[in-house]
C-alpha cells in the first residue's frame, strides 16, 4: 500500500499532466485570436461537490481555481449520465461560474464503471454571442439583455447525441456561428483527452485511491494557504480605490474592503462598494467565497510566497467573502457584465492595498491598472464593410516591488499579454502608420526600487471615417499608488493631434473618430514606486538617468540626485540635497501609500466616514432607486462641497431627505 | 593508412570525443574535463589523450565537426561584447518592450527582463520605410554617422543594425552599415534583414543583436581552434553544429554564431534519429537526462523543427530541432514541504556540489543518490569506475528526508524515484500534445548520463511500446556531429492574401531563396554526395491567427503557383486540424528554403565496447522499487549478447550510464548492439 502522501505528489503531478494536455488540446484546435493572445479560455477538472481539483498553471485563464461550480451542479440536478456534455454561458443561472456571456462553458462528467468520479470542464471566450454590438461587449450596456443569448445549463450532447436543435439556436444567435462552432469543438476535445487520462489513471491507481486523492489535493491546498495566511498579523486592514467611470457618466465608483485575517482565513468585506451600475461593469460573484474575480491578488501573493502549492480550489478555501446585494461586485441578476474587467483589477488592487498594511514586505506597489485594448476600425472601400484591428493593448507599468524594480510597460497581473508586432499591423491595415511606440520616460512612480514606465504610442491616420475604441481606460484621475514611501506612478493622457495648432487632450476616450492626417497620442501609467527613493543608490538613479527611465529633473526632485554634467553623481549635492528633501517632508516613517496630490485632495472631502455614510444611507433601497438617488447624492454633496468646502458624515441622511423631497416635488411639479 | 572523423561535443563540464574509422566504422570514445576559460584547450588536449590512447594520428582525421555551448553560455551569462543598436526613430523601445509577455505567472517578484543592451546603446536613426517597402523617410548620411559616432565613443564593440520593415526592403539598412563600416572598418557590424529577414521586429532584430553580442567571443574562438588544431598537424576544416542539426564552416559560423544557440540538443536528436533510421524505427520519443532536467524530442520519420524557440529570455526565431526540456534530472533535490509532502526539484544540485554521492560537499538528496541507495546504480561502477561515489553520503542525504516522512531509507530513495518520474511525466505529456503526438505509437530511445537509468519506469508511466538503448548513449551528440550535413535555412516574409500574390512574383522570392542558398553552399567549400532543396511556405485563414508549415512537394522554384501552394495548404491544415474550409482566403506569411549538402558517410557500426567483459552476469543486488525489493541481474554492458533476451529486473552497468530494466520487461540485444526493452 502506497503512502498517502507519496500518492498525493504522484497523483496531483497526473491531474497537472491532465489539465495542461486538456489546454494544450484546446488553444491547439481553437483558432481564434482572443485564444492565441489573450488566453481566453480555460481547462480544468472538477470534483463532484463542484470544485477545482486541479487547473493549470501556466495556460489559459489561471484563476479558474476561484470559480464556482456548485451552482451549475445544482441547476442540472441527478440526470447527469456518461457520454453527456452540459453547456451554459449564464452568469446568473450558473451564479457567478460564467461572469459575462461571452465566456462559453462545456463540461463532462467522467464516470468509472457506472460510478461518477469527476468532471472535466473548460470554458472559452466566443468571437461573439450576439447582442446590440459585434463582439457582444460594450461598456455602455446597461443589462444582460444587450450583451447576447443566454445560455441555462443544459445538455449539449445527451449520452454522447448531440442536441442539434440547441447548437443551431445557439450559433443562428451569433455574428460568428463558425468561428463560434470551431471554439467549442476545441473545448470538446479537450474533454474528450481528459476522460481518456481519467480512465487510464484509475486503471492504474483504482477508484477508490483516486477518489479519496481528489479530496487530499484539495484539502492540501488549504493547509498550505491556511499557513501562508496564519503569517499575516490578525487584524482588519481597510482600503479604497476608485473605478474611473466617468466616460460612462457614472463617475467615479468606489470599490471599499475590509479584510479581517484571522484563523488562518481572511474575510473579504465589501460593504461600502458602490451600488451595481448602468454599464457592463458589474462583476456577478453572488458573494461567493473565494470568487475568481474578487482574489486575483490574493492568489499571486499566496503564489509568491509558496510557489510550489498545490494549484486548486483549495487555495481559496480560506478566502471568506461579503459583497452586499446590490453592488457592483454582487449585483441583482439582469445587470451587464460585458467590460467586468476593468472592475475585478481594481478590486485586485484594494485587496493588495488592503494586505499591504499587514505585510507589506510580500507586495508591489500597484500597478498600472489600465488593461485595454486599442482597436481600430476603417471603411473598406472594395466591400463597402469595416476592417477592425487591434493597435496594441494599452497597458502601463508593473508597480515597483521590495526586491526590485517594477516592470516596464506591462503588469505581473497581466503577465500572459503579447503586443502586435508594427510591421504586422501596418502591413494589415495600411491606412494606419505608428509614428512611435516606446516606453514612457519618467513616468515610473519615485522608490528605493522604481514603479515600472508606462508606454506611449502614436499614430496617424490616413483613412476617412477611422474609429478607434479603447475600453476600459483607468487612472486618468488618480494615479498607481506607491507604497512605503514610494510615489505615484504618472496619470495615462491621451493627446489628439500633438504639437499641432489643434491639439487637444482627450482624458480617456470610448470611442474616437478621426479624419485623414489626424494623429493620436496615448501615454499610460507607470506604476507605482517601492519604498523611499532617498535610498535608492546614487549610481542607480544616475543608470536611469543615462538610459533615459528617469529624467534629471525627477532625480533631483524626487530621489535627491544630482547629477554633473557627463552624467555622474555629484555626491556633495547629492548628499546636500537629500538632506532637504528629508527636512522638507517632515516625516520619519514613511508613509504606507504614496496616494499623490489629486487622491489626496479628494479624500479630504470625500472622507471615509463620508463615503461609508452615503453607502450605508442607500444600503436597504430597492436597486434601482438606490441606483438613483445614490448618484442624486452624491450630486448633491458635491454641490455642497463646491460651495462650503466640507460635509460631515453624519449630515448624510439628512441631505438624503433633502434629495428625496426635491425629487418628490419635482415629480410633484412635473404632474401638474 | 586510415582516415578518421572526429566528433566533438564541448559541454560545461566534460569534453566528449568520439573518434570513427572510416574503414571499419569502428568507434572509440573519450572524455576530457572542459575548460571553460579557454575552452578550445579541451579539444587540443583531447586529440592529443586520443594520439596517445589509441595512436590516432591527427594527420589523418579527415573530417571534424564539432558543437559548442560558447554561444549560448556567453548569452545566459551576459558576458557577450557590449554592443550597439541603430534602430528606427520611434521604435527604438523595441528590445526593452519584448513582446510584453512575462516567463512567469502569479509571481509578484517575477525577474523583471533585462535588454542584452543598455537603453542607452540605441540609437535613433531618422528613416522610416513603409509596410510596403516605400520610403516614407529618406535616410541620412550625416546622421547614421551621428549616431554611430556616439556609439563608438561610448565603448560599443560591435554593432546591429535593425530598421522597420527592412525585411521588406533592406536598403537603408544596408546603407547604414557601408557608411558605418567606412567610417568605423574594425567594427563588427550586421543587420536584421541580412541576418533572419523574417518579419516581426523584435525578434527579428534580436537575432542581429544576438548575433553581435555573442559573434566576438565565438570569432576569437574560433579563430584560436584553427590555429591550434593545425599546430597539431591537423589538415581537414572544421565544422560547427547548427540548431537546425546541420553543420556549417567554421568561417560561416563566425559570422553568424547565432546559428549555433541550440546546437547541443540538435545534435543529440540528430545522432538519435541516425540510430533510429538504422533500426527501422519510424516514431520516436528522444529522452535526454541531464543534470537539471530531461530534454525530449519527437522523431516522426523526420526531425522536427520548431521557430517558437527560446534561450533563457530570448525568442529564437530561426528553425531548430524542436527539443522542449521538462521534469527532473539527475542532480534535482528531493525535498519535504512544511506539510510534510515529498517534492523533487525545480532546484538542481548541478555538478558542483552535485549529488552528494559525488562527494563534492552536496548534502541535500538528488535523484542520483536516490538511484544509488534503491540499488539501481552501484558506487563502483559510475563512469567505468573512474569516479567512485560515496555511498555513505547518498545515505545520509536520503535519511535527512526519511526522517521527516517516517520512511525507512530504501522506502524514502523509491517514493523520490516514483515522484520523479510523476513529474516528467506531468511535463512531458502536455508537451507532446502541443505537437499533436500521441505517445502510445511511439518507441523512447534514452541516452545522457540519466536516461538510460530512467526511461524504462518513463516508459512504463506513458504505456510507451518500445524502450531503446543505444550502445553507448554518450555518443549520440558526438554521432549527431559526425553525420550531420550542411544545412542552412532562409526566409523570405511575404504576408500578404495569396489570391493577391501573382504566380510570378511567388517564383521570383523561390528563386531568389535558392539563389541566395546554393551561394552559401558553394562557400562552403565541401564535396557532396548529394544536393536537395526543401521548399516550404507558413500559410494561414485570413482572420485566424495559426500558421501551418506546409512543406512542398518536390518542385522547382518555376513550377510553384500560388494556387497549388493554396491546395496543399487546405491538404495539411485538415491533416493537423482535422477540417478544412477550402473557401477561406488564405494568407502566405512565409516563404522558406532549405538547402541540404549531403556529404559522405561510411557505413557506420554501432559496436559496443566489449573490453574484458565478463562472459556471464556480474552479480546479483536487491533493488527497491514501488514498494517491493526484488532481486536484480546485473550485467555488463559488453557482456549481452546480440540476439539474446534478457528479463527485468535487471540493471546493466557501462563506462557512462546504468540502464535499469525494471520487472514487467524484457530486453534483447539487436544487430547494431542497441537494447530493445519491450513489456513482457
Amino acid at each position: 500500500m502506497m503512502d498517502e502522501r507519496i500518492r498525493l505528489e504522484i497523483l496531483s503531478n497526473r491531474f497537472q499532466a491532465i489539465v495542461d494536455e486538456m489546454a494544450q488540446v484546446v488553444s491547439r484546435t481553437a483558432h481564434t485570436v482572443f485564444v492565441k493572445e489573450t488566453q481566453d479560455y480555460g481547462s480544468v477538472l472538477v470534483s463532484r461537490q463542484g470544485e477545482v481539483f486541479a487547473a493549470p498553471r501556466r495556460y489559459g485563464v489561471l484563476m479558474m481555481i476561484g470559480m464556482p461550480m456548485e451552482a451549475a451542479l445544482a441547476y442540472i440536478g441527478d440526470d447527469v449520465a456518461e457520454g453527456d456534455i452540459f453547456i451554459s454561458n449564464d452568469p446568473d443561472a450558473t451564479m457567478g461560474m460564467a461572469t459575462h456571456l461571452s465566456d462559453v462553458y462545456l463540461w463532462k462528467p467522467i464516470f468509472v464503471d457506472g460510478e461518477l468520479l469527476c468532471w472535466s470542464w473548460t470554458f472559452i471566450h466566443v468571437s461573439d454571442i450576439g447582442g446590440r454590438v459585434p463582439g457582444s461587449i460594450a461598456p455602455s450596456s446597461n443589462e444582460v439583455f444587450q450583451e447576447g443569448l443566454r445560455i441555462p445549463p443544459q445538455k449539449l450532447y445527451a449520452a454522447g447525441e448531440l442536441n442539434k436543435a440547441l447548437l443551431d439556436m445557439i450559433l443562428t444567435n451569433c455574428r460568428t456561428p463558425d468561428q463560434n462552432w470551431g471554439d467549442m469543438k476545441a473545448c470538446l476535445a479537450g474533454l474528450a483527452t481528459a476522460e481518456r487520462r481519467v480512465h487510464e489513471l484509475t486503471a492504474q491507481y483504482d477508484y477508490a485511491s483516486v477518489n479519496s486523492t481528489i479530496d487530499q489535493v484539495l484539502d492540501y491546498a488549504e493547509a498550505q494557504a491556511r499557513r501562508v495566511i496564519s503569517h499575516v498579523p490578525e487584524g482588519t486592514y481597510r482600503y479604497t480605490d476608485y473605478i474611473e467611470a466617468d466616460m460612462v457618466g457614472l463617475g467615479l465608483v468606489r470599490i471599499h474592503v475590509a479584510m479581517t485575517v484571522k484563523d488562518g482565513e481572511m474575510l473579504l468585506d465589501f460593504t461600502g462598494t458602490a451600488p451595481q451600475v448602468r454599464a457592463a461593469l458589474n462583476i456577478p460573484t453572488y458573494s461567493h467565497d473565494g470568487h475568481w474575480m474578487l482574489i486575483t491578488g490574493l492568489v499571486n501573493w499566496i503564489c509568491t510566497q509558496e510557489p510550489g502549492i498545490a494549484y486548486n480550489a483549495g487555495l481559496v478555501r480560506p478566502m471568506k467573502v461579503h459583497a452586499p446585494r446590490g453592488t457592483i461586485l454582487n449585483p441583482e441578476p439582469g445587470a451587464a457584465y460585458g467590460a467586468r474587467y476593468a472592475t475585478s483589477h481594481k478590486v485586485c488592487d484594494v485587496t493588495v492595498g488592503a494586505l499591504a498594511q499587514a505585510v507589506p514586505m510580500e507586495l508591489p506597489a500597484t500597478d498600472s491598472g489600465q488593461g485595454s485594448i486599442l482597436l481600430v476600425s476603417v471603411p473598406d472601400f472594395e466591400t463597402g464593410g469595416h476592417k477592425v484591428s487591434v493597435i496594441q493593448p494599452i497597458v502601463g507599468g508593473a508597480g515597483g516591488r521590495p526586491v526590485d524594480d517594477g516592470v516596464d510597460g506591462t503588469m505581473v497581473i497581466l503577465n500572459f499579454l503579447k503586443n502586435i508586432p508594427t510591421e504586422i499591423f501596418e502591413n494589415e491595415m495600411s491606412e494606419i502608420v505608428i509614428r512611435h511606440y516606446g516606453l514612457r520616460e519618467d513616468s515610473g512612480g519615485p522608490g528605493k526600487y522604481r514603479g515600472g514606465t508606462g508606454i506611449e504610442i502614436e499614430f496617424e491616420t490616413s483613412s476617412p471615417y477611422t474609429s478607434i475604441t479603447s475600453r476600459c481606460m483607468e487612472r486618468y484621475i488618480f494615479g498607481p499608488p506607491g507604497r512605503l514611501g514610494g510615489h505615484m506612478g504618472a496619470t495615462g493622457y491621451t493627446t489628439f493631434n500633438p504639437g499641432t495648432n489643434r491639439e487637444a487632450d482627450l482624458g480617456k476616450i470610448d470611442v474616437l473618430e478621426m479624419e485623414p492626417g489626424d494623429a493620436l497620442r496615448i501615454g499610460t501609467q507607470g506604476g507605482g514606486g517601492f519604498g523611499d527613493p532617498l535610498e535608492r543608490p546614487a549610481a542607480k538613479v544616475a543608470e536611469d538617468v543615462a538610459n533615459g527611465f528617469v529624467h534629471g529633473g525627477t532625480a533631483q526632485e524626487h530621489y535627491g540626485v544630482v547629477l554633473c554634467d557627463d552624467g555622474t553623481v555629484d555626491e556633495a549635492a547629492t548628499t546636500r540635497r537629500r538632506e532637504t528633501i528629508r527636512t522638507e517632508r517632515g516625516w520619519t516613517e514613511p508613509p504606507l501609500y504614496g496616494l499623490g496630490a489629486a487622491r489626496e485632495a479628494h479624500s479630504a472631502v470625500w472622507t471615509e466616514d463620508l463615503e461609508d455614510a452615503i453607502s450605508e444611507a442607500v444600503s436597504d433601497m430597492p436597486v434601482q432607486l438606490k441606483q438613483f438617488l445614490h448618484a442624486r447624492l452624491i450630486a448633491r454633496i458635491q454641490t455642497e462641497v463646491d460651495e462650503v468646502r466640507k460635509v460631515a458624515a453624519d449630515a448624510v441622511p439628512g441631505i438624503l431627505e433633502d434629495v428625496r423631497r426635491e425629487v418628490a416635488s419635482s415629480t410633484a411639479t412635473a404632474t401638474e | 593508412m586510415s582516415r578518421y572523423r572526429l566528433g566533438i561535443d564541448i559541454g560545461g563540464t566534460f569534453t566528449d570525443l568520439h573518434v570513427m574509422e572510416e574503414g571499419t566504422g569502428t568507434l572509440y570514445a573519450l572524455k576530457t574535463p572542459s575548460t571553460k576559460e579557454d575552452p578550445s584547450l579541451a579539444v587540443t588536449n583531447g586529440i592529443e589523450e586520443l594520439q596517445r590512447r589509441y595512436g590516432i594520428d591527427p594527420a589523418e582525421i579527415a573530417y571534424f565537426a564539432h558543437g559548442t555551448t560558447l554561444a549560448v553560455n556567453t548569452l545566459l551569462e551576459r558576458n557577450g561584447a557590449r554592443a550597439g543598436v541603430l534602430m528606427t526613430k520611434g521604435f527604438t523601445d523595441t528590445l526593452e518592450l519584448r513582446r510584453l509577455r512575462l516567463p512567469k505567472a502569479n509571481d509578484f517578484f517575477v525577474p523583471k527582463p533585462i535588454s542584452l543592451v543598455p537603453r542607452r546603446h540605441v540609437k535613433p536613426v531618422d528613416e522610416r520605410m513603409l509596410a510596403n517597402g516605400d520610403v516614407r523617410t529618406p535616410i541620412r548620411r550625416e546622421d547614421v554617422e551621428a549616431q554611430a559616432r556616439a556609439l563608438v565613443e561610448d565603448g560599443i564593440e560591435t554593432l546591429a543594425i535593425c530598421f522597420l520593415h527592412a525585411h521588406q526592403n533592406p536598403s537603408h539598412e544596408r546603407q547604414a552599415k557601408a557608411w558605418v563600416e567606412a567610417l568605423f572598418p574594425d567594427i563588427y557590424v550586421c543587420t536584421s534583414a541580412e541576418v533572419w529577414p523574417q518579419q516581426r521586429e523584435y525578434e527579428r532584430s534580436l537575432i542581429s543583436v544576438i548575433n553581435a553580442y555573442v559573434g566576438g567571443r565565438m570569432k576569437a574562438y574560433f579563430n584560436t581552434l584553427q590555429k591550434r588544431t593545425t599546430d597539431l598537424g591537423m589538415t581537414c576544416r572544421v565544422f560547427s553544429t547548427k540548431s537546425n542539426g546541420g553543420v556549417m564552416g567554421v568561417a560561416s559560423a563566425a559570422e553568424r554564431p547565432v546559428e549555433t544557440l541550440l546546437s547541443g540538443p540538435a545534435s543529440g536528436v540528430i545522432g538519435a534519429a541516425h540510430v533510429a533510421r538504422l533500426i527501422g524505427d519510424a516514431n520516436i520519443v528522444t529522452v535526454d537526462m541531464g543534470g537539471t532536467s530531461v530534454d525530449v524530442s519527437i522523431v516522426q520519420n523526420q526531425i522536427r523543427y520548431a521557430t517558437e524557440n527560446t534561450v533563457g529570455d530570448f525568442p529564437v526565431i530561426m528553425p531548430a530541432v524542436d527539443v522542449s526540456a521538462v521534469g527532473a534530472g539527475g542532480g534535482s533535490i528531493a525535498w519535504t514541504d512544511a506539510e510534510g509532502v515529498l517534492k523533487v526539484g525545480p532546484e538542481s544540485a548541478g555538478a558542483v556540489p552535485g549529488p552528494a554521492c559525488y562527494g563534492r560537499g552536496g548534502t541535500r538528496p538528488a535523484v542520483t543518490d536516490a538511484y544509488l541507495t534503491a540499488g539501481i546504480v552501484a558506487p563502483d561502477s559510475f563512469l567505468g569506475g573512474e569516479m567512485t561515489l560515496d555511498r555513505d553520503a547518498a545515505h545520509r542525504a536520503i535519511d535527512s528526508i526519511a526522517d521527516v516522512l517516517g520512511f525507512g531509507r530504501a522506502e524514502t530513495a523509491d517514493a523520490i524515484l516514483q515522484v520523479t518520474t510523476a513529474n516528467i511525466y506531468a511535463e512531458l505529456l502536455p508537451q507532446m500534445a502541443r505537437r499533436g503526438v500521441d505517445t502510445s505509437g511511439f518507441s523512447m530511445l534514452a541516452y545522457g548520463a540519466a536516461g538510460p537509468t530512467q526511461v524504462f519506469m518513463l516508459a512504463r508511466e506513458l504505456n510507451m511500446r518500445r524502450v531503446i538503448v543505444p550502445p553507448s548513449p554518450g555518443i549520440l551528440c558526438a554521432l549527431g556531429c559526425l553525420v550531420a550535413d550542411l544545412r542552412a535555412d532562409f526566409v523570405q516574409s511575404i504576408w500578404r492574401e495569396a489570391g493577391a500574390l501573382p504566380d510570378d512574383e511567388l517564383q521570383a522570392i523561390f528563386a531568389r531563396l535558392e539563389d541566395q542558398a546554393r551561394s552559401w553552399l558553394a562557400d562552403q567549400q565541401v564535396d557532396l554526395d548529394e544536393v536537395y532543396i526543401l521548399r516550404s511556405a507558413d500559410l494561414c485563414y485570413a482572420g485566424q491567427s495559426y500558421e501551418v508549415n506546409v512543406p512542398f512537394p518536390e518542385v522547382s522554384s518555376g513550377d510553384i503557383t500560388t494556387g497549388k501552394v493554396v491546395d496543399w495548404f487546405h491538404k495539411r491544415y485538415g491533416q493537423v486540424y482535422g477540417y478544412t474550409d477550402t473557401d477561406a482566403p488564405a494568407r502566405m506569411l512565409e516563404a522558406r528554403l532549405q538547402i541540404v549538402g549531403v556529404t559522405p558517410k561510411p557505413e557506420i557500426r554501432l559496436v559496443a565496447d566489449a573490453g574484458d567483459a565478463p562472459s556471464g552476469p556480474k552479480g546479483k543486488r536487491m533493488i527497491h522499487e514501488r514498494g517491493q525489493a526484488l532481486e536484480a541481474t546485473v550485467w555488463q554492458r559488453g557482456s549481452l549478447r546480440e540476439g539474446d533476451v534478457y528479463e527485468g529486473p535487471m540493471v546493466v552497468e557501462q563506462y557512462d550510464t546504468t540502464v535499469y530494466v525494471p520487472a514487467g520487461f524484457r530486453v534483447t540485444v539487436d544487430d547494431h548492439a542497441n537494447l530493445i526493452g519491450e513489456r513482457t
